[in-house]
């Protein structure tokens, strides 16, 4: 009973704030936190769909919601969240495919991605004049 | 390999053949907007409206759904532990996400009845 992992006394150290995470691991977790922000958005970006087709006047309502600056601070975090999901994810069936999986690699890999997000982003923000 | 062995890695396989997708499809869709000569209603319009596109966007829809499925399911297999509420919290995420496949869908076919 004293030894299994729900009873036993042994202190687990879990404090999120103290663990220094290797790159390659923050870009792993931030696949996933991005993976999920995606997935929230999903539901309004199908609406905003409908909106945009149906009628000339609903297309430019939805221009109008997405021109609010709230909106345009969500298009940003949007917009990180897919080129990094995008990237990342592409990261992710290299190793699948066995390339980039060594450890020098691996880390090369998530520097490539890491500046892979931020050239699209500026390069998205300064084409589309956001 | 046992037939075992081949059901666990089926999500596996799914979520990789439609990233793969996902990705083609995206850089096919970045390609034709920043070639559009204009963003305007008609324009828009006339291109989810081609036969091709509306094609790609289904295709594009479906492989997206089955993506966002088994990375929410395997998030919240992570992190809920609590069986019923993980049945509850894995049922809402089907309807949400089967209601959101048939309002594209809906959207989709619209071009053919009007």
């Amino acid at each position: 009973m004293s030894n299994s992992p729900m009873t036993n006394k042994r202190p687990v150290y879990l404090n999120l704030l103290k663990i220094r995470l290797p790159l390659t691991g923050v870009v792993s977790f931030a696949h996933r936190i991005t993976g999920v922000i995606l997935f929230l958005a999903l539901p309004f970006a199908v609406y905003l769909l409908d909106l945009s087709i149906e009628s000339q006047e609903s297309f430019q309502s939805a221009q109008q919601i997405l021109n609010q600056p709230v909106m345009l601070l969500l298009q940003v975090l949007l917009l990180w969240s897919i080129t990094h999901h995008f990237f990342a994810g592409i990261r992710f069936l290299l190793i699948d495919a066995e390339i980039g999986v060594e450890k020098s690699q691996a880390r090369l890999g998530a520097w490539l991605v890491l500046i892979a997000e931020i050239l699209t982003l500026f390069a998205i923000v300064y084409g589309v004049g956001l | 390999m046992s037939l075992y062995v081949l059901e666990g890695l089926r999500p596996w396989v799914i979520q990789r053949v439609s990233a793969v997708y996902i990705v083609l499809f995206i850089v096919y869709a970045v390609l034709c907007f920043f070639t559009a000569e204009t963003i305007a209603y008609t324009s828009w319009k006339s291109w989810l409206y081609d036969p091709f596109n509306t094609t790609v966007v289904g295709i594009f829809v479906i492989a997206l759904l089955f993506h966002v499925w088994i990375g929410m399911r395997d998030v919240i297999l992570d992190y809920v532990h609590n069986i019923m509420l993980r049945i509850f919290i894995l049922a809402m995420l089907v309807g949400i996400l089967i209601g959101c496949g048939l309002w594209v869908f809906r959207i989709l076919l619209l071009s053919v009845v009007g």
